[in-house]
């Protein structure tokens, strides 16, 4: 099989859609529901496995509303990572969830097929924003985004998950309004400097971004940070956050949590680098450093006294995207290739999370982490899992996360910031401590509350062991996996403003 | 054109004042039809082709028809629920609104001295920052529902002003996700008077920390 990319892509885009409008019509057995789930999300991988190797990094694919250059296919192969793991999970999370005994959807199993069609249709989304060509397009899709999550995020409908979802659609909403603000004056600056063809168009903006206003460039830049740092989850604009990851559906927490919000950090890649020729790099540096270190601080006390697994978990990935956006603002390509790696391990290693989260209150019938204890005894191999993924998390060595913290904090040396590096280090720290002081009482001593026994599968175990090993051999040995690196190169080269 | 501005801020004003449900629906859907009509006197302005007409039929079917009517079907259901209302928080958006037309004009003095659609940039920024006082003062679902196409409006009036709208596909993207909007919103609302027994978004505070 010989296939170019335009057809990949199409394959790609088509795949997801129709197995959502054929599980949203909900006619298909539970069965072949599942094996259908896992057969579309292996073929979409599969095709971006394809499209990663026949893919040259250095010469980008321009549609008339596609456009694929590395910085897509990167973020792209983070997608693509995640809805495979999506789907070899799903199955044994769903089953739980619809156990006769305890689970929540226990009366609702007909529900299954609706919440297939809502994730595939997410993840479809979140594909596009990475593909299409158009700054207005990308808006719109983030905007799209949001509202079927939300769906998502409230799928129980319980009383609290109706708050999560009422707070993440009017904050996330009002934020993305003002982006919309934001891109209405990348238009207007468009076509005040270089005339009404290509509308909004990223390439034909950043090859003629020279000529730029900058007084309105910084407008803009203004609104699209508020805008997009809300959907972020940068910390003024952070409210939704911790409830809609602590609130939703375990699965669906690693996907918003993994691809989503780092999904809103492309977009505003995207529109800095049109931008920042005119504005100049310090203004922009400047902003993502201060809120990027911000954010980490605020999520560290939260942290510390919070007794939610989930919500602990939301707080952690709010640390990680204040590393990203701070990463983001020092402009150094060192430290722009952490930042992208960053997001890979992130996004894998917090879905293994998000899961293995979701089985512990499933076996322990609590969020709680103190009415939680002796896991090592009763549930070991769950236990195995949680402490693996913190340990990964919080950036111990043999771990990805590891490799892409410490390059960014080399590049906080090199960009000439060392305080803010120290600052980083020391909120980093607190991090550490915080978190493992939790999940070690989880760990270990003797619990109150039984368990309902081990509920880690076979198939679930593999998958959520194959992302901690695929996001450390993928850091550990990127210099040697040709294709990876060639990819990231050239990713860092378009996030510091070089266009191939 | 100043007409149009002029009775815009009336709607945006009386939109403040009012507590019963209807009446905010209403004057949510009076208020679209103004931008409606902004929406094709600009567009006329510049041409008869297909992108001239296109934002205006939109803005009637998807703000005038069909966003109102969702909501407006929604309020109906809305019988015998449990009512916390207080008046203070009216009078409190009132009087926020009105600082606010001040600082539009302020601003604009301040940014663009003299410019041509100094109004509608004024009532731009008026809809723009009622709508958010509406969101924040505000605890009953609809009237937060009301308080963000308010603010959509805003932002699409001085979309329309400074660039004549957006191109043609996004600015179908942008109806569609105001429409899917208000799809889940009123999902959710009717999901909390199901739970809550109520639509005031003041019982939903388990949420902290």
């Amino acid at each position: 099989m010989n296939l170019d990319i335009r057809e990949l892509i199409y394959i790609i885009l088509a795949l997801p859609l129709v197995f959502s409008a054929i599980s949203a019509v909900n006619f298909l057995g539970k069965n072949v529901l599942h094996w259908l789930n896992r057969l579309v999300a292996t073929g979409v991988g599969a095709a971006i496995v394809m499209l990663l190797m026949t893919f040259d990094a250095n010469i980008p694919f321009a549609g008339q509303y596609i456009y694929l250059d590395a910085l897509s296919m990167w973020m792209l192969m983070i997608i693509g990572t995640l809805y495979f793991a999506f789907a070899w999970t799903s199955k044994a999370y769903l089953d739980r969830d619809t156990n006769k005994r305890y689970g929540y959807l226990r009366r609702f199993g007909y529900l299954e097929g609706r919440f297939y069609a809502l994730s595939h249709i997410f993840v479809w989304i979140m594909m596009l924003v990475v593909l299409v060509n158009n700054l207005g397009l990308m808006w719109v899709t983030i905007e799209a985004t949001t509202l079927v999550s939300a769906l998502l995020v409230a799928f129980k409908f319980t009383r609290t998950s109706l708050e999560a979802t009422w707070k993440y659609v009017m904050v996330c909403t009002v934020g993305i309004c003002l982006a919309l603000l934001g891109t209405i004056i990348v238009y207007y600056i468009q076509l005040s400097a270089m005339g009404s063809d290509n509308p909004l168009n990223w390439l034909y903006m950043v090859e003629h971004s020279k000529n730029i206003d900058p007084v309105m460039a910084k407008f803009a830049f203004c609104f699209l940070f508020v805008g997009y740092g809300t959907k972020i989850g940068l910390a003024p604009m952070h409210a939704w956050l911790p409830d809609a990851h602590s609130e939703a559906p375990a699965l669906t927490s690693g996907l918003l949590s993994g691809s989503l919000c780092i999904c809103a950090i492309y977009v505003l890649i995207r529109n800095i680098v049109i931008l920042m020729p005119s504005i100049g790099i310090d203004f922009i540096s400047g902003l993502c450093l201060f809120f990027g270190i911000f954010t980490i601080a605020v999520a560290v006390p939260f942290v510390v006294v919070q007794r939610d697994i989930k919500r602990m978990l939301a707080y952690s990935s709010m640390e990680n995207f204040g590393l990203m956006v701070a990463g983001l603002g020092l402009f150094v390509p060192i430290a722009a290739q952490a930042m992208l790696l960053h997001m890979f391990n992130h996004a894998l290693v917090k879905y293994s999370l998000f899961y293995t989260a979701g089985t512990i209150m499933e076996e322990y019938g609590t969020k709680n982490m103190m009415r939680i204890h002796g896991m090592m005894v009763q549930v070991p191999r769950t236990a195995c899992f949680l402490l693996l993924s913190i340990v990964a998390i919080l950036g111990m060595p043999p771990f990805g996360v590891f490799f892409s913290k410490f390059y960014m904090i080399y590049g906080f040396f090199t960009a000439e910031h060392p305080w803010l590096g120290v600052i980083t280090l020391i909120l980093l720290a607190g991090m550490l401590i915080g978190i493992l002081y939790h999940i070690l009482r989880m760990m270990g001593g003797q619990s109150k509350k039984k368990s309902s026994g081990e509920l880690f599968g076979v198939i679930d175990s593999l998958t959520i062991a194959g992302l901690l090993i695929f996001s450390g051999i993928a850091s550990a040995g990127l210099s040697e996996i040709t294709v990876l690196n060639r990819l990231l190169e050239a990713a860092a080269k378009i996030v510091l403003g070089g266009v191939a | 054109m100043d007409y149009l501005v002029v009775f815009l801020v009336l709607v945006v004003f009386l939109q403040t004042r009012v507590t019963d449900l209807k009446r905010a629906v209403i004057c949510l859907a009076s208020q679209s039809v103004i931008i409606a009509i902004a929406c094709f006197v600009i567009g006329f302005s510049h041409g008869n082709d297909i992108h001239a007409i296109m934002p205006g039929v939109l803005t009637l079917i998807v703000k005038v028809i069909f966003i109102p009517g969702a909501v407006y079907r929604l309020v109906n259901k809305l019988k015998n629920e449990r009512e916390i209302v207080s008046a203070s928080n009216v009078n409190y958006s009132t009087m926020a609104a009105a600082l606010f037309l001040v600082m539009g004009y302020a601003l604009v003095e301040r940014l663009m001295p003299g410019s041509v659609g100094r109004d509608i940039v004024a009532a731009s920024i008026l809809m723009i920052m009622t709508g958010l006082s509406l969101m924040v003062l505000r605890k009953r679902a609809i009237i937060q529902i009301c308080g963000l196409i308010t603010l959509e409006n805003g932002i699409y009036l001085l979309g329309l002003l400074m660039t004549e709208g957006l191109p043609l596909v996004v600015e179908l993207g942008v109806f569609l996700d105001v429409l899917i909007a208000v799809v889940v919103l009123v999902i959710l609302t009717s999901r909390m008077r199901l739970s809550f027994m109520t639509t005031d978004t003041s019982v939903m505070k388990k949420l902290k920390g």
